[in-house]
């Protein structure tokens, strides 16, 4: 009896361990909220009970440890197959060899239902080929509230075109600092810290808006950029804002707009603050397109978008994952419920959010019309820290000429010490 | 003693104990308001877990209204407190239990061990190890971090238990501490010992580990906190559910686009919980330990 157990103990022992490498692993790197976490295991269990003989298994990494982790997992050698990237370290990842391109491996519907910011958020420059792709994008506007910009005889833009101007804005920032009830005329964030993407993201198109940039994009130098004399003038001109008391300081947290008393009249914020901000204060929300600061309207995109990496051992079921992951509709709903900024045609349509006439259309409107992606070059971490560095020292009032071009220095130090990031050196 | 003069002591000791009213009343004063400053973080931390809504949350930091809740709710409680599903957070809640007692546990046996050794045993080159001991001490646990995670990983450590628990068991702070509390104990114990024929494990485990319970319980709580809080060796070693502890759980909370801060504070109330618990059963030896460190130089 004993005997004959032990027989039938090992033969299935064999069985279920043949099965379990019948199965095809496919393991997905990503960050996320509570909500996200949960959604992406129902999409992946959605996935196994239709393809059965594959199993997704999700790693899931913190938000401000990604990189870290990402890289702990390169050095061990245990790459995922899919992974989350943050957009502007798409370059990083595909010059460091990490990504393979994925338009074989994505369906095709999904490929021609991306917007254009999109497309140039997953796009290596070098090659022109696509290595990631999202359901999602992102962009800043700026929220007013409704009564003070009453009280102050605002106009309200009425779509991009519409944009106030550097002077419009900058009277309007004064009028505000003498209303009553207005604590400071506006907060741009300083409160999520000078160790987030925030300041290069979000800031960055003022300088674009201006007439420069962070670097050069067709020499990939930053000195003669970064500290030209636009550049200067619009971090001048920030600083002054914040030399005046107009700016939500950074210990001040990031809920005056919509905090008691609604001590700040206007916000410089992200997309997904409109839930936090609707919340509170409803129909007195009023979504502008970001001011034209120069020549040229300029506003932020860029989100956590999916890639293939050149670890996976099976690439194409890897696509498969990732295109029945963009076509969920339980994920899409998911999107639309956390204000999700659309990055495909199909769910911009599906958004009531950003359709015209709702209350962030604006907000779509900026990506066709004035988005930026971030430099797309490999040296983008140490851009975005040396810019980061440079804003902290200036908001805190720094001199802005010597800090623009300590900071551009940083940055083509960096490009030095590689070679200039071959190919990227031969485009000069 | 003419009266005119008892008048006058009066008249002094009055004043004076009027003086020492005045500085007790200032003392008790100062306490309290550091009292406040340390306390008021954790009440406003209890307060927002009793709250329901994440964006009301929010708004209410920087006003007094952060202190207060209106219609308090324990739903916060009950949706971390899950054990099975995608989010876990009782699961992972048991996880760091088991991680930080079998850290714990291990890290008093081989800690104190390794300290016994070196302040009483006859290994050659004592002073030599205790050096180096020392001399690891101030090597950061984040230099170290990457070569530690490949040689877990081509161990097939990772994603496992053992992984969190094995490198921090034996620690050079905590064997230096243990030294200096042995060393300090009579040489006559030993060697009476050591006469009545006992081996060194025997008077190891019979005689200096039972007198040694304020080392003991230092250790338990330095050891417990620095295992309970550790976040960046468990993000980068642990990939999935099975053996998440609730700090990097926490961390899902402080997502991309937003803070869900109702439940991120009720699970930071579960995680607080165990290790104040520690805390109190441990404080009485833990703080003899501190004063006899401070009295003995």
């Amino acid at each position: 009896m004993g005997k004959r157990l032990l027989a039938l103990l090992a033969v299935s022992t064999a069985l279920i361990a043949v099965q379990a490498e019948a199965k095809t692993v496919i393991r997905m790197m990503h960050q996320g909220d509570p909500g996200w976490v949960s959604t992406f295991g129902e999409v992946a269990k959605r996935f196994e009970e239709a393809n059965p003989d594959v199993d997704i298994e999700l790693i899931y990494a913190p938000h401000d440890a990604y990189n870290e982790k990402f890289s702990a997992a390169v050095m061990a050698k245990q790459m995922p197959d899919i992974m989350e990237l943050d957009a502007p370290f798409l370059a990083n990842y595909v010059w460091s060899g990490y990504l393979q391109p994925i338009k074989p491996l994505i369906d095709k519907d999904i490929l021609e239902d991306m917007t254009g910011s999109n497309i140039a958020q997953g796009t290596y420059p070098i090659d022109k080929e696509l290595y990631a792709v999202g359901l999602t994008d992102s962009s800043v506007v700026l929220y007013g509230n409704r009564k003070y910009l009453e009280a102050i005889g605002a106009r309200i833009p009425k779509g991009v075109d519409d944009a106030w101007t550097r002077e419009e804005f900058e009277g309007y920032l004064e009028k505000l600092s003498k209303l009553g009830g207005v604590k400071w005329p506006i907060d741009t964030f300083r409160g999520y810290g000078i160790k987030t993407e925030w300041i290069t993201y979000a800031y960055g198109p003022i300088l674009q808006s201006a007439g420069c940039d962070l670097i050069d994009r067709n020499t990939w130098k930053s000195v003669g950029t970064l500290d030209s004399d636009p550049c200067v003038d619009a971090l001048t001109m920030m600083q002054k804002w914040v030399k005046n008391g107009w700016v939500v300081p950074q210990s001040s947290g990031t809920n005056q707009f919509f905090a008691e008393g609604h001590p700040a009249a206007l916000a410089f914020g992200g997309h997904w603050f409109y839930a936090e901000a609707a919340a509170s204060m409803k129909d007195d929300v009023v979504v502008m397109p970001l001011p034209k600061f120069g020549p040229k309207g300029a506003s932020p995109n860029g989100t956590w978008i999916w890639g293939i990496t050149t670890a996976s051992e099976h690439p194409e079921i890897a696509g498969k994952f990732v295109s029945f992951m963009l076509k969920d509709k339980e994920l899409r709903e998911h999107a639309k419920e956390t204000s999700g900024y659309p990055g495909l045609k199909s769910f911009a349509a599906d958004s009531p959010l950003y359709a015209p006439g709702g209350p962030m259309a604006v907000a779509f409107e900026q990506a066709s019309k004035t988005a930026i992606a971030r430099p797309p070059h490999p040296a983008y971490p140490a851009i975005t820290s040396a810019f980061m560095g440079a804003v902290d020292e200036i908001f805190n009032g720094g001199d802005v000429k010597a800090a623009l071009t300590a900071a551009a220095e940083k940055i083509d130090e960096d490009i030095e010490e590689n070679d200039g990031y071959p190919p990227f050196d031969e485009q000069q | 003693m003419s009266d005119l003069a008892i008048t006058a002591m009066q008249t002094e000791l009055t004043r004076e104990r009027s003086a020492i009213r005045s500085l007790r009343l200032v003392q008790t004063a100062c306490i309290l308001v550091i009292a406040l400053v340390i306390v008021s973080p954790l009440l406003m931390l209890v307060v927002a877990s009793l709250k329901d809504d994440r964006f009301q949350i929010l708004a209410d930091m920087g006003s007094f209204r952060a202190f207060w809740v209106s219609n308090p709710t324990l739903s916060n409680f009950w949706e971390v407190g899950n054990f099975s599903g995608e989010l876990a957070f009782g699961r992972y809640l048991l996880n760091s239990l088991f991680i930080l007692a079998c850290t714990v546990g291990a890290g008093l046996v081989v800690n104190s061990m390794a300290g016994f050794v070196l302040a009483w045993g006859s290994l050659r080159g004592r002073a030599l190890v205790l050096s180096l001991v020392i001399a690891l001490y101030v090597i950061p646990q984040e230099s170290i971090i990457m070569p530690l995670v490949i040689m877990v990983s081509r161990a097939g450590m990772t994603d496992s238990f053992a992984v969190q628990i094995v490198p921090w068991v034996a620690s050079p702070l905590y064997i230096f501490l243990f030294y200096q509390f042995f060393a300090q104990l009579p040489k006559e114990l030993f060697e009476a010992a050591e006469i009545d024929g006992a081996s060194v494990f025997r008077i190891y485990r019979s005689i200096f580990l039972p007198l040694s319970l304020p080392a003991l319980a230092t250790v338990s709580i330095l050891m417990g906190i620095e295992s309970w809080n550790q976040y960046l060796w468990p993000t980068l070693v642990t990939q999935t559910d099975y053996a998440r502890p609730i700090a990097v759980a926490i961390a899902t909370f402080f997502g991309q686009d937003s803070i869900y801060w109702d439940r991120a504070m009720a699970a930071s109330v579960l995680m607080m919980l165990p290790i104040l618990a520690l805390y109190l059963a441990f404080q009485r030896w833990f703080v003899s330990s501190f004063v006899g460190s401070a009295v003995k130089g």
